[in-house]
């Protein structure tokens, strides 16, 4: 009898221990969720994975990143579900309140077309002619070697780069109706590169085997881009429930400050100035 | 023991009812506001809905001045034109093989293709759409669709190779295998003396199929077809990748070009816009067309129930 209640307290003790082992452990490492734009998502992996090689101390962070675009960053940070939202779209008025835009890197907007076709230059007034199906054939874009029709790429409503877009290319004209509307950058360079005449829009880390063409007259390049002489730059924001603080602030504070971070960042985005 | 066990089988059976119901009133509680704003002119069609969603979405962030405006018609014709014809073709198929599985193979053959069959309708159904993306649609895109084509529509819409005829030829090859299991099994179910008597009268072979087994299992091809609809009318993530990705309603005027013409189905509408979810407006929309899912899945499913209900007073009874 005494035997099998001596048992039946140790269980209950090493279970006990067991316990706090996790919680222990949890308070030692937090974790940092983030989740939105699919164009920031590269570069916040990459900036994750430093961070945790070279940060010192017992407060290292865990990093869970997700993806779903900008939007679905916004909306998950506000209700608390993320500790971080990735948006690459600024700020608009009908965007959850309590929220802080802390801007990380700046992101150019490319426009491609397939190798075969080859555009080499876009203006204001072709791109607008082009995208709101104003020119419907290749034989009347200057620069292109295709003789058919336009088939035009572009993303759907939720999309940051796609209100980059509309914003500094477009407006205030409208995309042609009968575009077809992909759901991340990699689809839309994806169905560029299967296509002869296709034109559609992407990130810069976006354009392995499409031909890229000049805004313009400035080419869209890292350096380009860097200078600022290159029209089409967007934002990319890493956007907190109120300021920022805690294992975020100092994330976002070394984004922003830290050697190791803005070569990262400069490798194929313009860093933090 | 008995008591128990009936009480707790019939708890579970009345959760699953519960969680349905619950489920559907959801949907279509958070959908309302949709159908509220539009009226029954919801189902009908008038200008761009790619615009009409996109000014939903961009609606400003004040409650009375959310934009609610759909014409939701281009989505629900494609809906049912791509499930529609896909059914249809299928059936056809799938009676067929079916015929010659249970009667007309031989052996070898036979025991080859049934497990063959039974394998093909386990395959994901995103397996499907990344065939049709990386071979069907460059094909079409290559060989059967022409400049003078593109050129007849570039100012209405573009034809890049997406199109309804790939996803009526995926989802009828999606949906055929289970339909074939089916029948399959409900021609084999049908009494032997029945068949033996008919060939006693010196009927052939085929003959005695057609009019004795197939009119016998009746009940089990319109079930098989309830079921591909059902799977048919749910297929997002296929349809979303092949079928092309603009609300566009294609017209049949066209002559062929008709099936060389994009469109998207309501379920594929969901899944691409899924992360405006958080956009009131615009998750209300999402709603609705969910809503419209399930009401047409309930639909298919007491049509289906009627029918074999008049058709199984000639049959085995089994429904």
């Amino acid at each position: 009898m005494k035997r099998s209640k001596m048992n039946i307290a140790g269980l209950l003790l090493a279970l006990l221990g067991l316990m706090t082992i996790p919680a222990a452990a949890a308070q030692a490492k937090p974790t940092i969720t983030i989740s939105g734009s699919t164009s920031v998502a590269p570069l916040a992996t990459l900036l994750a994975q430093k961070y945790v090689k070279t940060c010192k101390g017992g407060s290292c962070p865990k990093f869970k990143i997700l993806q779903g675009g900008s939007d679905v960053g916004i909306s998950d940070v506000s209700r608390g579900r993320v500790t971080i939202g990735m948006s690459s779209r600024d700020p608009k008025p009908g965007d959850p309140g309590g929220i802080v835009f802390n801007r990380i890197a700046k992101d150019a907007i490319c426009l491609v077309t397939n190798p075969a076709n080859g555009v080499a230059s876009w203006d204001q007034n072709l791109v607008q002619s082009v995208f709101s199906g104003g020119v419907r054939s290749w034989s009347q874009v200057p620069g292109a070697k295709q003789k058919g029709t336009i088939d035009l790429f572009t993303r759907t409503p939720a999309s940051g780069t796609q209100d980059a877009f509309d914003k500094i290319f477009m407006s205030p004209k409208k995309v042609f109706s009968g575009a077809s509307q992909k759901a991340s950058n990699g689809l839309v360079q994806q169905s560029v590169q299967r296509d002869k005449a296709g034109v559609g829009y992407v990130s810069l880390a976006f354009t392995k085997g499409l031909t890229v063409g000049a805004y313009k007259g400035v080419p869209c390049t890292l350096r380009n881009a860097k200078s600022g002489q290159y029209g089409g730059l967007r934002s990319f924001y890493m956007v907190t429930r109120g300021a920022a603080s805690g294992a975020s602030k100092k994330w976002i504070k070394w984004i922003r400050s830290n050697p190791a971070a803005l070569r990262i960042a400069a490798s194929e985005w313009v860093p933090f100035k | 023991m008995d008591q128990r066990v009936e009480l707790l089988l019939g708890a579970l059976a009345s959760s699953i009812l519960l969680l349905i119901a619950g489920m559907i009133i959801f949907v279509l509680l958070k959908g309302l506001p949709s159908f509220t704003h539009n009226g029954l002119a919801w189902f009908g069609s008038g200008g761009n809905i790619d615009q009409q969603m996109m000014d939903i979405f961009n609606s400003p962030a004040d409650p009375d001045s959310y934009v609610y405006h759909l014409r939701a018609w281009p989505l629900l014709y494609a809906t049912a034109l791509i499930t529609g014809v896909a059914v249809v073709a299928s059936t056809l198929f799938s009676v067929l093989s079916a015929i010659f599985i249970v009667e007309f193979a031989p052996q070898n053959l036979r025991r080859v293709l049934e497990p063959v069959v039974r394998l093909l309708a386990a395959v994901p159904s995103v397996v499907y759409g990344l065939i049709g993306i990386l071979v069907v649609v460059p094909w079409v895109a290559n060989h059967l669709i022409s400049e003078s084509d593109k050129e007849s529509v570039a100012y209405v819409i573009q034809l890049d190779g997406t199109s309804i005829l790939v996803g009526i030829l995926i989802l009828t090859v999606m949906i055929t295998p289970i339909m074939i299991a089916i029948i399959v099994d409900a021609l084999r179910s049908v009494p032997t003396n029945w068949v033996q008597g008919a060939a006693a009268l010196g009927v052939n072979r085929w003959r005695a199929m057609w009019t004795v087994s197939v009119r016998a299992a009746r009940p089990a091809i319109v079930a098989a077809a309830v079921l591909a609809t059902a799977r048919a009318l749910g297929e997002a993530i296929m349809l979303s990748m092949v079928a092309g990705s603009v609300g566009f309603a294609p017209n049949p005027l066209d002559g062929f070009t008709f099936f060389l013409e994009p469109a998207r189905p309501l379920a594929s509408t969901i899944v691409d816009n899924a992360e405006g979810l958080s956009v009131v407006p615009f998750g209300q929309t999402l709603y609705a067309f969910a809503s419209i899912l399930l009401i047409s899945s309930a639909f298919l499913s007491f049509g289906g129930w009627y029918a074999r209900r008049s058709l199984s007073k000639y049959t085995l009874g089994a429904r």
